[in-house]
């Protein structure tokens, strides 16, 4: 196993700190960790090995069901009821916390090691305030009395950033943000001052803006307090500017680990390269096709004898299913678990990124949009939710502005990109199309018929021809019901044909979305993530839809199946001419799927025009920030300029002028009293801006993140 | 929470005057002439002045007279309703105090021997009728052992009763035992729950130990729903209370109504019936406080 080594791509990260110098801090040595549920046997962590040095930081990549969570968790023995180590060593400085007793550990966790999760809205209290919380960690170590422990909480609020620490440690979780949560999760982990952090997918559950917000604040705190930080997570742009050292999980066994701008400029292992070539950053726009890992992750229940990746490998060959590969390799530092190993050109860089940067510097093909009639046109779309107060009679002390004047159209057989961070209302502009709830203000034509005016059966007839999709396909699936019954719903919802003819229908677009057609038999429960957004894709097109509402559609999905889904959804908008209304709070899903992207800010659509155009050369500050905001794996850096900071303000009073003012960098005097309107912006085609100081279009050639940049 | 303490205030008031309107629906309808002179003054005449009239009564605390005792309803009331609070409210006490460590063993050793074992002897208690449970009890302990009195408090009042705990054990152990069941059944389930969110996970990875992860994480948390319950079953620990009373021979609202109800003594029975619909929305309503005061996210959302 490697020891820690020096950074050599991420700009000297090490605080300080010699590297590799003395003994690791954290060393797993052939770990191996079952979880025992309903009668079934799970090798999730299966002989993983790993070291963090002091000061170090170790990002753990996978994609879910990999095996990472388990070894953080195996790390502290926190694991779920049923999870067993069953055998290898986890030492922390020379001690023993696989041996150690329940009570020793506990002086462990919380004070050597902290540990923060996923999702903070979960992850907190409900009835207990931010400061207890935080002051519970430091009674459990340092022993003080309440008033001190309670004054350490509010400092390490503070340290960790949280506006106004003193009111907050007064306050519930339910009265947070979600940044303001998983800096509340964060402090609880830093309380005592751990040697080592483990964050498990510490920003999954958060917006791009916020996600960056943190991130920074984990790596500032780690070089201040110079503790190391174990970094677990599916995305591969959160640790790729963040961690000294990468290691990749794949079937519950580390594949290939290196310095982290080793596994990203040259990765070795097919399973890392495959992964890296499935991120729509890298996708070129147009007709490009993502590369997607076919197949789904192994069944950790019976894992198959040799290379777990070989099922899904295009280099396999039949000795990799019968042997299992070392974690070794040829170069000092760089581990790889692969008999056949990705090839590399002369200069040691990966082939197919030159081919991609080669791809990008062509305005992709897709760029003149033929003219279509629209299928939908929106105009000056308005909804307000009303607030009420009062204790008997509930009166209206103001109103949520979800939905503020929002105009668009789709043409036929094209996808409208619809971005915006949470609470932007670009999900309540899908309700409202989709009928299921009522504008206050404005038109939705589809196909010419304006919805609000129809009644009856007319409304129904052109309901049927809008569809929606949603971010979680399992709670949109009846879980009593079989495949074959929930795409025979809609048809006799509507009526629609014959009932001898329902089964084919069903056995015909069941093959449409590549299941296989036993699946007509089974229950929601019984299919992936990715088979569920396909089952859920069937019956958005059952009834033969012109346009499908795609609300968040692989948002919840892993990389390697999320291009599975975008790429069936472009072929099948291909062949039926579909037209998608793409709804993401991910600029580069929407930028490979749409061909024309909006912005929404608080309930305005900020910004309009062209896919690729926006994403190259954003004239609004926000989609600027928001671009910034994604983490580029390839570069390893997020953007120079500053991000957008902070979280949006309440839309129930939605600041005067520009909605974007409170956040935005360029903002004058004029942008408190004047609202900008949503007008062609200056020297650009076919592109409309709402704001006082729209950014100067980038010159051809410029850096953008959203695209591979491989210098 | 002033809001939100109104508002339930307001639907518990708008509830009440529903069972005013149906108590008075069924006292009109009780059969016997001489119902007229017991219902009072009756000047007015049409269903609604004659309820608003009979209301302003009951405001007054004129629930009628007696037909059997030849004494006010609400005498009769004064004496036996501090009794039977006294008996219920000990057996609820007593439940809790069971119920509460019971259902929380039980989430922690799920569906081991432990569990099964406690979740089959308080269904055992919870599925024997009241009055099969009662007599056991009175044979065994009372008669047998002879460790406690066969026949419940006789002493008057709520003191009388709460200070006679040699007479007061078996009935209330009767009326506890059946309710131990329930209170530890929901505590079990949202106790497990609780034991796996997201939060308790936190509480162990800050250091905290078992018990303090129990205590201050998974108990209050769980308590939650048992609250609603506790204000939920105050009607059927009263339906319980009719039953006990009846076997230890306890002056109390049970044993007055069952007694009225046998003689047809209506005032009696609808006066008795309208105190006891008052006390489930008090109940439900005093529930719906407790909730508030535990769960933070209630008292502010003001909903």
């Amino acid at each position: 196993m490697t020891s820690s080594l020096p950074a050599t791509g991420s700009g000297g990260v090490q605080g300080g700190r010699p590297a590799g110098a003395g003994e690791p801090l954290l060393q797993v040595t052939d770990l191996h960790t079952e979880i025992r549920r309903a009668g079934k046997l799970v090798r999730a962590v299966d002989g993983v090995s790993l070291t963090v040095g002091q000061g170090e930081s170790l990002g753990l990549v996978g994609e879910s069901g990999c095996g990472k969570t388990m070894t953080a968790l195996s790390v502290l023995r926190l694991l779920p009821p049923g999870g067993v180590i069953t055998s290898g060593r986890v030492t922390m400085a020379g001690l023993d916390l696989t041996a150690m007793a329940e009570t020793d550990l506990e002086r462990v966790r919380g004070g050597q090691i902290g540990m923060v999760f996923q999702d903070p809205a979960s992850s907190l209290n409900p009835t207990m305030t931010i400061g207890d919380q935080v002051a519970e960690a430091v009674l459990l170590h340092r022993g003080n009395d309440r008033r001190a422990a309670l004054e350490r909480a509010v400092q390490t609020l503070r340290l960790v950033k949280m506006p106004e620490p003193e009111r907050v440690a007064a306050q519930f979780p339910h009265h947070l943000s979600g940044g303001m949560r998983q800096r509340a999760m964060i402090a609880i982990a830093l309380a005592c001052e751990p040697r080592l952090l483990i964050a498990d997918e510490p920003t999954t559950a958060l917006d791009v803006t916020v996600q960056r917000e943190i991130l920074e604040l984990i790596d500032e705190l780690r070089h201040r307090l110079g503790m190391a930080v174990i970094l677990v997570t599916h995305d591969l742009g959160v640790i790729a500017g963040r961690t000294d050292r990468i290691a990749v999980m794949y079937g519950g066994r580390i594949v290939e680990t290196a310095a982290t701008a080793t596994v990203l400029g040259r990765p070795r292992h097919p399973y890392t390269e495959a992964l890296m070539r499935a991120l729509p950053e890298l996708a070129a726009t147009g007709s490009g096709r993502l590369a997607s890992i076919p197949g789904l992750p192994p069944d950790l229940t019976e894992p198959a004898g040799g290379c777990r990746f070989a099922a899904r490998c295009e280099h396999a060959r039949e000795y990799c299913a019968s042997r299992v590969p070392e974690l070794d390799g040829d170069h000092p530092g760089h581990s790889y678990a692969c008999f056949f190993p990705v090839a590399q050109a002369a200069d040691g860089s990966a082939p197919w990124l030159n081919q991609l940067s080669t791809a990008n510097g062509h305005p992709p093909a897709a760029a003149a949009v033929p003219q279509q009639p629209p299928v939908l046109q929106v105009q000056g779309l308005t909804k307000h939710f009303a607030v009420t107060r009062g204790a008997l009679l509930a009166r209206r002390v103001g109103s949520v502005s979800a939905v503020d004047d929002v105009s668009f159209e789709i043409a036929a057989g094209q996808t409208f990109g619809l971005v915006g961070e949470s609470g932007c209302g670009k999900s309540t502009v899908a309700r409202l199309i989709a009928g299921v709830a009522q504008p206050d203000a404005g038109s939705i034509l589809f196909r010419g018929a304006d919805l609000n005016q129809l009644t009856g059966r007319d409304l129904r007839g052109q309901r049927a021809g809008i569809q929606l999709m949603f971010q979680d396909a399992y709670g949109s699936l009846d879980p009593r019901m079989r495949a074959a019954s929930i795409l025979r719903e809609p048809l006799l919802i509507h009526n629609s044909g014959r009932k001898r003819a329902h089964r084919r229908t069903v056995a015909r677009l069941l093959d449409e979305v590549g299941l296989p057609p036993d699946t007509a038999d089974r229950f929601a429960r019984q299919l992936s993530g990715g088979q569920r957004q396909r089952l859920a894709l069937a019956r958005a097109l059952i009834l033969q839809p012109r346009l499908i509402i795609a609300d968040e559609p692989v948002s919840a999905l892993d990389v390697s199946v999320q291009a599975q889904i975008l790429n069936l959804m472009r072929k099948l908008q291909r062949q039926y001419g579909l037209s998608y209304l793409f709804i993401s709070h991910d600029l580069s899903v929407v930028r490979y799927m749409a061909d024309v992207i909006g912005v929404m800010y608080l309930g305005k659509l900020v910004e309009l025009g062209p896919a690729h155009e926006i994403a190259a050369s954003p004239s609004h500050p926000y989609t600027r920030g928001l671009i910034d905001a994604i983490p580029a794996v390839l570069t390893g850096k997020d953007g120079a300029r500053p991000a957008i900071s902070g979280e949006p303000p309440s839309p129930t009073n939605p600041p005067s002028g520009c909605r974007f003012r409170t956040r935005c960098p360029r903002a004058e005097q004029i942008c408190a009293e004047q609202e900008p309107p949503l007008v062609p912006a200056a020297g650009r085609t076919g592109r409309l801006t709402a704001c006082h100081f729209p950014l100067p279009p980038v010159p051809p050639g410029g850096t953008v993140q959203v695209t591979a940049n491989t210098e | 929470m002033t809001a939100y303490l109104a508002r339930r205030v307001l639907q518990a008031l708008v509830v009440l005057v529903v069972v005013t309107l149906i108590v008075y629906a069924l006292l009109t309808r009780v059969p016997g002439s001489a119902l007229g002179a017991v219902l009072g003054p009756h000047a007015a005449s049409g269903f609604l002045p004659r309820y608003f009239s009979w209301l302003n009564q009951v405001l007054h605390g004129n629930l009628g007279f007696s037909l059997l005792h030849n004494e006010p309803v609400s005498t009769l009331l004064a004496a036996s309703l501090p009794r039977t609070v006294a008996l219920t409210g000990t057996a609820v006490l007593l439940a809790l105090i069971v119920a509460i460590p019971v259902g929380m063993l039980q989430a922690v050793n799920k569906n081991k021997l432990v569990d099964h074992v406690l979740r089959a002897l308080t269904l055992l208690c919870y599925g024997t009728p009241s009055f099969v449970l009662g007599s056991v009890l009175i044979l065994v302990f009372a008669v047998k052992l002879k460790w406690f009195g066969g026949e419940g408090p006789q002493a008057p009042g709520f003191v009388g009763v709460i200070t006679d705990w040699r007479d007061l054990t078996l009935p209330v152990l009767t009326l506890a035992l059946l309710t131990i069941a329930l209170f530890s059944r929901y505590l079990r389930s949202s106790a497990i729950d609780s034991l796996a969110q997201d939060y308790v996970r936190t509480a162990r990875a800050k250091g905290a130990g078992e018990r303090r992860v129990l205590r201050r994480h998974v108990l209050r948390n769980s308590l939650l729903p048992v609250v609603t319950l506790i204000g939920l079953t105050v009607p059927q620990i009263l339906a319980g209370a009719v039953v006990v009373e009846s076997i230890f021979n306890f002056q109390g609202m049970g044993y007055q109504l069952w007694y009225a109800a046998e003689n047809h003594d209506f005032p009696v029975v609808l006066g008795f019936t309208l105190v006891i619909g008052v006390g489930v929305v008090a109940g439900s309503l005093l529930a719906d406080v407790g909730y508030a005061l535990l769960d933070p996210r209630v008292r502010y959302a003001g909903r």
